[in-house]
């Protein structure tokens, strides 16, 4: 029921609503056909992203994919709890670690082994737009725990501007999601596992600006 | 003719007609060449046809349909080329409550043009926006830059959206003994500027030697202005039928649309340079943005209604 609500809801509103009135352009969507489960990473610059990426999703993906949130941010009531769940699957974890809680690294390596998908921005909050700050560890430890899930890198290019940090206002402008090879990092050290998935992202960006059509943000 | 009264005349059906054969023969012999020779500027020209399939389609819902279908059509168009350029002039943080409402101003353009309202049409962008444009900005509080955006914003609104709505004033053109109707009138308009640019790029082909504008757009040359300017006047006469204008007339209003058709192209060539742009998007496959594809048009619409008004 709720799968159904989900491919509606992203299919007949959000998308024709980010491609015609946004101007969200989506560019090797179609590495997605036949990858039943993934780690989803991209740069993160805009409450805009996490409602891009899953639009992008194939409609039976849509179930079973969960946004990685943070639940300092979104916890905070029980409405925005309902709504996260409700149109992301999130799952809200902690950013500090607590006394007796479970770590957030054991919750989201639960989800991968009942076969989830999941999508998270390694930077962990929205930096500035164009830049990509450091990653967090955490998407190194849960690839080098499941080696059997790829991770897919995603370059996410203009949401900054479309709905920046501190701001309700959207404006329609121009921008770009572009996918990259989804990829197995293999058995190595976490720190070697994080740095390919940032080289992936950077050379995502690096092909974005190559793009015979460069968007100019000061 | 005015919206109450609306055709189709049988002239428009046969020249659709025409254009609609034109390309499939284009789209089967282009992709019968991809097919033997898989190259670049072979794919190129496939999609280009199947992108000119979407504006004849395109054209087809504005000369066809109650003028509303068009009205809607064209206000999005110029929605989509105000973003573009939004997106492409790197336009500060600041600017963003000044750039939705110029968003805002688009619908009530187009309302303005499809009821006639002609004053308010007329002063509506270039009073009333110009004023709540810096107001707006003034009131935003960072001046950093602000003399950039505060002609810019009006402008890209002037361009994308002032100019292009005196297509939907054509609906409401009252001409007596005048049968085609508006559909007639904006076909002329959309051939003219079309073909302009390709006899400009033809005769340029074929004997261009001094370069007119160097610095701005080095494909531009003076044999393919004037070969093409004197061509589009030529053009323009054997299709007057479609227009209430009379023979020299017509080739009058051939000749200035020939020469606002280059304008137009080399001024969003020359914002395009300073950008460091090959095209203003990718929008449209083999064709680049709205904005490439648009330029001229952006000059010759106003034009051309206004040497309409003038003549009949």
């Amino acid at each position: 029921m709720k799968g159904l609500f989900l491919r509606i809801f992203y299919f007949l509103i959000v998308r024709p609503i980010l491609t015609l009135i946004i101007g969200v352009r989506f560019r090797n969507r179609g590495i997605m056909k036949g990858i039943n489960q993934f780690i989803m990473v991209g740069n993160h610059n805009s409450h805009f992203d996490s409602v891009a990426l899953m639009a992008a999703l194939p409609g039976k993906m849509l179930m079973n994919t969960h946004m990685v949130a943070a639940n300092d941010y979104f916890g905070k009531s029980s409405r925005s709890k309902f709504f996260m769940n409700l149109f992301f699957n999130s799952i809200l974890i902690r950013r500090q670690r607590e006394e007796g809680a479970p770590s957030a690294i054991g919750v989201l390596d639960e989800y991968l082994k009942q076969g989830k998908s999941l999508i998270l921005f390694p930077e962990g909050t929205r930096g500035e737009p164009g830049m990509i700050s450091d990653f967090k560890k955490g998407v190194a430890i849960l690839l080098q725990r499941n080696p059997q899930i790829p991770f897919i890198p995603v370059y996410l290019n203009g949401f900054g501007r479309v709905l920046p940090k501190d701001t309700f206002l959207i404006i329609p402008l121009v921008c770009k999601i572009r996918f990259g090879q989804p990829r197995h990092p293999g058995p190595h050290d976490i720190d070697t596992i994080l740095e390919m998935v940032k080289e992936d992202i950077l050379s995502l960006k690096h092909e974005d600006e190559k793009d015979r059509n460069q968007f100019r943000f000061e | 003719m005015s919206i109450q009264d609306y055709h189709i005349a049988k002239e428009l059906v046969y020249i659709l007609i025409g254009v609609f054969s034109v390309l499939t023969i284009c789209s089967i012999a282009f992709s019968l060449m991809h097919k033997r020779n898989p190259s670049d500027s072979n794919k190129e020209l496939v999609l280009r046809t199947r992108s000119w399939w979407f504006i004849a389609l395109g054209l087809c819902l504005v000369i066809l349909a109650p003028p509303i279908f068009g009205t809607i059509l064209i206000a999005y168009i110029s929605f989509v080329a105000l973003r573009e350029m939004f997106s492409i002039s790197g336009m500060r943080e600041s600017d963003r409550v000044a750039m939705f409402v110029a968003y805002f101003a688009i619908p009530i353009q187009y309302y303005l043009a499809y009821k006639m309202y002609f004053t308010q049409f007329l002063a509506f962008i270039p009073l009333g926006m110009f004023m709540l444009i810096s107001f707006v900005l003034v009131m935003g509080g960072n001046t950093a830059k602000i003399g950039r955006s505060m002609p810019l914003i009006p402008t890209l609104l002037m361009l994308t959206t002032y100019m292009l709505s005196h297509i939907v004033l054509l609906f409401n053109v009252e001409v007596s003994d005048f049968e085609v109707g508006a559909g007639g009138l904006i076909f002329y308009l959309v051939a003219i500027t079309s073909f302009n640019d390709v006899f400009q790029f033809v005769w340029g082909k074929a004997l261009g030697k001094r370069k007119i504008l160097p610095t701005v757009s080095p494909n531009k040359t003076w044999a393919g202005f004037v070969g093409g300017v004197l061509t589009t006047a030529v053009f323009s006469y054997c299709i007057r039928f479609l227009t209430p204008l009379a023979d020299w007339e017509a080739l009058v209003t051939g000749l200035i649309l020939g020469v606002m058709g280059f304008f137009g192209d080399s001024l969003v060539s020359a914002v395009k340079r300073d950008l460091q742009l090959k095209d203003t998007d990718d929008l449209i496959p083999g064709h680049g943005g709205a904005m490439d594809r648009l330029d001229s048009i952006l000059i010759t619409a106003p034009v051309f209604f206004h040497l309409l008004t003038f003549f009949t």
